[in-house]
């Protein structure tokens, strides 16, 4: 960084909080980072994204605006000292009140933040359950129909689970087909058969879309393990967890290797199911399994997302696993259900990813408690821990889904050939 | 691979052990006496019938037999006569292929027809129209790569009916000029070789292991195909996968042939994921076989010892997998597709 942009960037960052101290802030949620700002909308014309958060500036911060606009832009909130270009990546909110929140909501939200509900299918099994409650005890006020009304009832309760931790893409797909069928309700019915359709609808969802593709995962994917096999997995998936465990249970003779990484060590919670079901096991960290790789006879990993150029969206170190894999011939296979589907093209894990709260997920031993506040107070100190990391399709072999073995680039012909009636 | 009905697998066929194993199931599954197997077997008498198709049109052979009132019933006794032929042919994979293809065509035929009378007939006719169709396709695909052949030299692998009608097509045109692979162990290199030469193509054979020595004099590889698989890949004669990481090496073009019949929905992860694949393939001989005579008898006795013998060649694999990143690009009658191509056709087909 030259003097001169470094000037300029300091000059960005005061008027920045100048700014912000001359807002309420209670009007701007962390999360206008990323919004265009609805403030400078009005006068600025045909403003870009970043030209419109530029213009919020004093003039000569529209300078070097290409450039650093995005730092400039996420400087507000004390508590992201240091974070810089990430905090897009999108920290745990001060939890806004907005509406009355249901109580079914309030715990989930508190649950999702304090990550002791985590994984795809998990949050989103536990999102349309808690909403299934939810619109059991809603009531359609008068002169309101319930097709139109509810949706209104129902967002802010998902903004409350968005604020507690962003949204995964299976929750997101998963509401998206909850609008439609709200939308698509009769406006004849009766109100509790209504109800009680959508929470049929919901149960049907959880389902076809999750339950029943995992058994057919299970299978196909099992059946791709054979007699002597040393299957490799990264970190924890349920639906990785449960083909291994069938094929396990089909007789197969196989060892798993389960390579886990810090700060999240979910792998251990792993290693404790397949070691208790009888499955020989080795556990390792991940800058070991370059040791361990040319052992392997398939990498078997779970997925956030996955997205329509093929890449898959999953725990940080995955990419790793699957590029050491690649280098080595091993094939790399994701088992992944196909309402994990993204219509979006991701091309990098900067662009979008969450950072784990460095309270819950302490990046130093545990049994130095000391070190992690000293270190915590060092002002030229960051500490990073993005969950997600993006594998690009070139690395991955094979994804199996519940309608077949299918290779990467082929992902998008999926939705479609499905009939998707979402888009 | 296009099967072959050389005099070699005739009489592998008809001294396999599973055909006298499985007698028993198939002579209690089979439908009201109907052996699907001997029809199987007599429609691949025609030369110019590739194997899904001979599936395909044993089946329709089935419907017109079959007892069946319902259409549950009718593609149970599919699934039980693919499960059949299956059992009893040693390779079964582009077999696969076409029972596949025609039993999920029946299970999506539209049931317009008021009785099942009708509906039979009628699916009868659409199997056998298909078949009929399905011989158009070698000259479809002949065409279309008559585009991509210059005046060049091509290496083959093996004998395949859609790369010799290919070749015959160019030769009527351009000035090709042909390199095939003796293609151990059946040798059906020089059936295409001596087809080639006495069709007046300049033909040259060249050894399995000499592949890597004629890559930088050829422009381009032909091959035809027992299968394309989802994820682009191709199963072919043994030595198609080295014939493309060579290819790949020194940059040449790798184009593979298949009918569109030969699209299978399969999965091989490696070499050994293959349904041909089992333990004795490549297996270590028992301790006890390897003091027997052959060692000692090599040094004695003239150079046929150096051979290897019969149950050395049967452990070996037949077909082998070629992964779609050596693949430059498949010809069928669908049209020129990339291997990604190729798996979105399936997809797009099966999945839905």
């Amino acid at each position: 960084m030259t003097k001169a942009e470094r000037r300029e960037q300091q000059e960005r960052q005061r008027a920045a909080k100048a700014e912000k101290a001359a807002q309420n802030s209670g009007k701007n949620p962390p999360k206008s980072a990323n919004k265009p700002s609805q403030s400078s909308g009005a006068g600025a014309p045909a403003l870009t994204r970043r030209g419109s958060r530029a213009a919020d500036f004093p003039p000569k911060g529209a300078q070097g605006q290409s450039k650093d606009a995005k730092a400039g832009a996420d400087d507000k909130g004390a508590h992201t000292r240091g974070l810089r270009i990430f905090s897009h990546f999108g920290l745990p909110k001060p939890t806004s009140h907005k509406g009355e929140i249901h109580p079914a909501i309030v715990r989930l939200g508190l649950q999702f933040s304090e990550f002791k509900i985590t994984g795809a299918n998990a949050r989103c099994i536990a999102t349309l359950t808690a909403f299934k409650t939810v619109i059991q005890d809603y009531v359609t006020p008068p002169n309101n129909t319930l097709s139109r009304h509810l949706m209104t009832y129902l967002s802010p309760q998902i903004s409350y689970l968005v604020a507690a931790r962003p949204m995964s893409v299976t929750m997101g797909n998963a509401i998206r087909q909850l609008k439609l069928d709200i939308s698509g309700t009769d406006i004849d019915l009766p109100e509790q058969d209504a109800k009680d359709a959508l929470c049929e609808k919901i149960d049907t969802y959880i389902r076809d879309r999750i339950i029943a593709a995992d058994q057919v995962i299970e299978e196909t994917a099992g059946n791709k393990i054979k007699d002597g096999d040393a299957i490799l997995t990264y970190a924890r998936s349920s639906v990785v967890e449960k083909v291994l465990l069938a094929a396990h249970a089909d007789g197969r003779q196989f060892t798993v290797t389960v390579v886990d990484s810090r700060p999240m060590l979910e792998g251990k919670k792993l290693l404790q199911v397949l070691s208790s079901a009888g499955i020989q096991c080795t556990y390792l960290l991940l800058p070991a399994v370059g040791s361990v790789i040319t052992e392997t006879s398939m990498v078997l990993v779970g997925a956030h997302s996955l997205h329509s150029n093929g890449a898959v969206f999953s725990r940080a170190g995955t990419a790793l696993v699957a590029m050491m894999a690649k280098q080595h011939s091993v094939p790399v296979v994701v088992c992944c259900e196909t309402y994990k589907f993204s219509e979006t093209v991701q091309l990098d894990s900067f662009t979008r990813n969450e950072l784990a709260p460095v309270e819950l997920f302490k990046s130093f031993p545990q049994n130095r408690p000391q070190d992690l506040s000293s270190l915590n107070d060092q002002p030229n100190l960051q500490i990073l821990n993005p969950l997600y990391d993006l594998t690009p399709p070139s690395s991955i072999t094979a994804v199996v889904t519940e309608v077949g073995v299918i290779p990467p680039s082929s992902i998008s012909s999926i939705p479609l050939a499905l009939g998707r009636t979402m888009l | 691979m296009p099967v072959a009905h050389s005099p070699i697998q005739a009489l592998k066929s008809s001294s396999a052990v599973p055909t006298t194993i499985l007698e028993d199931p198939s002579g209690s599954l089979s439908q009201q006496g109907f052996d699907v197997y001997a029809s199987y077997q007599r429609i691949l008498e025609n030369e110019e019938i590739a194997t899904p198709l001979a599936a395909i049109l044993a089946l329709t052979e089935l419907i017109e037999h079959s007892k069946a009132g319902t259409m549950f019933e009718l593609v149970k006794e599919l699934h039980e006569a693919a499960e059949i032929l299956k059992k009893r042919t040693t390779n079964p994979i582009s077999l696969n292929a076409g029972t596949e293809l025609f039993i999920a065509f029946v299970t999506l035929f539209p049931h317009e027809s008021d009785n099942f009378a009708d509906l039979k007939t009628k699916l009868v006719k659409q199997g056998q129209d298909y078949a009929a169709e399905a011989l158009t396709f070698r000259g479809k695909i002949s065409e279309l790569a008559l585009d991509f052949i210059k005046d060049d030299s091509i290496l083959t692998h093996s004998y395949s009916r859609v790369v010799m009608q290919t070749l015959l097509r160019a030769h009527k045109q351009k000035r090709i000029s042909v390199y095939v692979t003796e293609a151990r162990p059946r040798g059906l290199g020089v059936k295409t070789y001596e087809a080639l030469t006495a069709a007046g193509i300049p033909c040259t054979m060249v050894l399995d292991s000499a592949v890597a020595y004629v890559m930088d004099m050829v422009d381009f590889i032909l091959v035809g195909s027992e299968a394309v698989v989802e994820s682009g890949g191709l199963i072919n004669a043994v030595g198609s996968n080295q014939i493309a990481i060579i290819a790949k090496a020194a940059k040449k073009p790798f184009y593979a042939l298949a009918e569109s019949y030969k699209f299978h929905r399969l999965f091989p992860l490696s070499q050994y994921d293959l349904p041909t694949h089992n333990d004795d393939i490549l297996s270590f001989p028992r301790h006890a076989q390897r003091l027997s005579p052959v060692l000692t008898a090599r040094p004695s006795v003239a150079p046929s010892p150096l051979a290897m013998t019969p149950e050395q060649i049967l452990r070996n694999p037949r077909v082998d997998y070629t992964m779609p990143d050596l693949i430059s690009l498949v010809f069928s009658d669908v049209g020129i597709l990339t291997p990604e191509g190729v798996s979105q056709y399936l997809v797009g087909m099966f999945a839905g």
